[in-house]
């Protein structure tokens, strides 16, 4: 085994190969950290310049650009509040109000540390695992999928920052935007009203982007004019570096985080979203030092979130690689690389190719590392964008929401629904109702949905089915837990303000 | 006044929910054995959250005491508080000018003009801010978004169409 491994790491640090890793993940953090430019879309666009390489360095380019995207979205999250995925929401709620206090630099390295260890460990987990989490991932039905959903929604309790009521609220608020669109089952109209814009649904990219991007500048619009955005003094790379005893002291959290976000990673359809939101919520509830900080900036809620999302690449790519089955956006355009070598990822690739498998494994780990690197410089460059003065840096930011919203469909309408949404965020913050709860709803009321009536059309309409198998039991017991424990341990954070 | 703000929030958000649930109510069906409609799961949403906005406005309106703190702190920020609520009211439409305005005379031109309108009514008076800014940023957006990642921009109708296609 090790010789197959020793053998992976000669080929991978070959000078084509490093020169695509490095390439691949330059362009996955700059993809990554652009509104407008998902992970997915970097991975595409750079899809065709892959025909006529080597199928090793073509792999390695998109993988690196894969890890790349999903790291770089942390950037503009923590400095602009603009989160590039849904699953870099919980790193805008706790990154960027850290930026807002003037800790914008140890903000950002602490996401870079955790963002690489989860990379790294969620990759590791699978040199080990990966028989075990394919096998497991396999046993999920829809009403696994429902009891996933839920228990990831009961996180709703760590988002509410005070009111649980009012979390609640922007929650269930979040299910009805869900439901608007065309019915993925029926295919009936849903409160599209006859407008065409609605038939597909809100998208979640144009909703997040207005209801916490844009509402953010509103408010902030609302405080005595500032001459510049934040004064950033960047003392230097041994200054910035959180110390070791910051990790020590969230150790649980750093070793439970990947954990969850490489096995969520590894169901189809639910990767980096559930896995972020679910680390968080989980150290949000178990919290022991400074649980108040959560949601106004808290280092343990951003390194919890972090080394999830990064830990889900390492579960995509183990169902990816072991079933063949591709669990999110990014990793389909990797099944699409794969038959454009000739190749067909599955159970037989381990036999046929063992040389791409563990090339793969191993370049995972070198391009975490490289990120290391490349991303680290980059952090210097972006906080100097602090230095620019306040108001241009909210028309800039301004610019990139609607270059976010426009470019997901490029259509104008989405971007006038952004503006709805960032009213209604604006409100909805003035009056003290949460919007990351409804963001976390939106992303998840669909697939609730449609894993609930799934699960019932097969249990012929008995509520029971699904709490019959044992996954979807210990799941649902555990968004009860995680929705009740905080009642009985604060009870008057039901209605508090 | 917050708490004025606040009831009239909870009474629009019953009003809303309320509005939605009746939608929903059309969509209920007959379906197969153990399928469940279109409108069960919309239905608990909206039932849910007319239900937390119900409350929320009760609460709302039975908290005189904070009211009461309210109105005096409100008495207290004076001017200061309306200029800056006129700048939140200034600002927002500037915004969705600039939105309305990229299909009407292209990203690049609405943009150039967006920036010092924004800045100037957020407070910024600084000459050399509001002259070289829109030139930059507009220059490096356009360079990234229209030229290097080919996001298909609006490009305007009539003469602002023609003057966008020398960029892009």
């Amino acid at each position: 085994m090790l010789e197959i491994y020793a053998q992976a790491f000669a080929t991978v640090l070959l000078p084509p190969n490093l020169l695509a890793m490095v390439l691949g993940a330059l362009w996955g953090l700059l993809a990554g950290a652009l509104p407008g430019i998902s992970t997915s879309m970097g991975v595409v666009l750079i899809l065709s310049f892959t025909y006529t390489l080597s199928p090793m360095t073509a792999f390695v380019l998109l993988v690196g650009a894969y890890l790349g995207g999903i790291t770089g979205g942390g950037i503009t999250s923590i400095l602009f509040g603009i989160p590039g995925e849904p699953s870099s929401v919980p790193t805008v709620i706790e990154g960027h109000a850290l930026a807002k206090q003037g800790k914008a630099a140890a903000a950002m390295w602490t996401y870079l540390l955790c963002s690489i260890f989860g990379g790294l460990f969620s990759v590791l987990f699978m040199i080990v695992a990966t028989p075990l989490i394919a096998d497991f991932a396999l046993r999920f039905g829809p009403a696994e999928y429902f009891a996933l959903t839920i228990l990831g929604l009961s996180v709703v309790s760590g988002l509410s920052g005070g009111s649980m009521l009012k979390g609640f609220l922007s929650c269930f608020f979040g299910l009805f935007l869900a439901t608007i669109g065309t019915d993925g089952i029926t295919g009936e109209e849903r409160f599209t009203f006859g407008t065409v814009t609605l038939l597909g649904g809100v998208n979640f990219v144009v909703a997040m982007v207005g209801l916490l991007a844009v509402s953010e500048i509103m408010i902030e619009a609302e405080e005595p004019f500032k001459e510049y955005k934040g004064m950033v003094e960047y003392r230097g790379l041994l200054q910035e570096l959180p110390r070791f005893s910051l990790f020590r002291k969230y150790w649980l959290t750093m070793i439970r985080s990947p954990i969850i976000g490489t096995i969520v990673g590894a169901l189809p359809g639910a990767g980096a979203t559930i896995a972020a939101f679910l680390a968080y919520g989980e150290a949000a509830r178990t919290a022991k030092h400074e649980p108040q900080k959560f949601g106004k900036g808290a280092i343990e809620g951003l390194m919890a979130a972090e080394s999830a999302n990064n830990a889900s690449t390492g579960g995509s790519m183990t169902i990816l690689l072991s079933l063949g089955i591709p669990g999110s956006n990014t990793t389909a355009m990797l099944v699409a690389a794969f038959m454009i070598h000739g190749m067909q990822p599955g159970p037989l690739l381990l036999s046929q190719r063992p040389d791409v498998i563990y090339g793969i494994f191993v370049a995972m780990i070198v391009i975490n590392l490289l990120l290391l690197v490349v991303a680290g410089t980059a952090i210097r460059l972006f906080l100097q964008l602090n230095r620019l003065p306040y108001s241009v840096f909210s028309a800039a930011i301004l610019i990139l929401c609607v270059v976010g919203a426009f470019g997901i469909n490029n259509s104008v309408d989405d971007m006038m629904l952004m503006f709805v949404f960032s009213l209604i965020g604006y409100f909805m913050r003035k009056f003290g109702v949460p919007v990351a709860p409804c963001i976390l709803a939106l992303v998840l009321g669909d697939l609730a949905e449609l894993s609930l009536r799934r699960a019932l059309l097969l249990a012929g309409g008995s509520p029971l089915g699904l709490v019959s198998g044992p996954i979807s039991a210990v799941l649902l017991l555990g968004a009860l837990v995680s929705i009740v424990y905080p009642l009985i341990k604060k009870p008057k954070m039901l209605g508090a303000s | 006044m917050k708490t004025k703000g606040e009831v009239f929030f909870f009474a629009v958000c019953v009003a809303f929910f309320g509005f939605m649930g009746v939608q929903a109510l059309a969509l209920m069906g007959e379906g197969r054995a153990g399928e469940i409609g279109s409108a069960l799961w919309p239905l608990i949403a909206l039932a849910a959250s007319l239900g937390f906005s119900v409350v929320l406005l009760v609460r709302a309106v039975r908290s005189p005491r904070r009211a009461a703190a309210a109105q005096a702190a409100d008495r207290d920020e004076g001017d200061e508080s309306r200029r800056r609520r006129q700048a939140v009211a200034l600002s927002t439409a500037c915004f969705f000018v600039y939105l309305w305005a990229v299909s009407l005379i292209g990203f690049i031109l609405a943009t150039l003009l967006f920036i010092p309108a924004f800045a100037f009514a957020l407070g910024e008076r600084r000459v050399k801010v509001l002259v070289t800014a829109p030139l930059v940023l507009t220059t490096v957006m356009s360079a990234v978004f229209l030229k290097f990642l080919s996001i298909p921009f609006p490009k305007g109708i009539g003469i602002f169409a023609a003057f966008s296609r020398l960029f892009y």
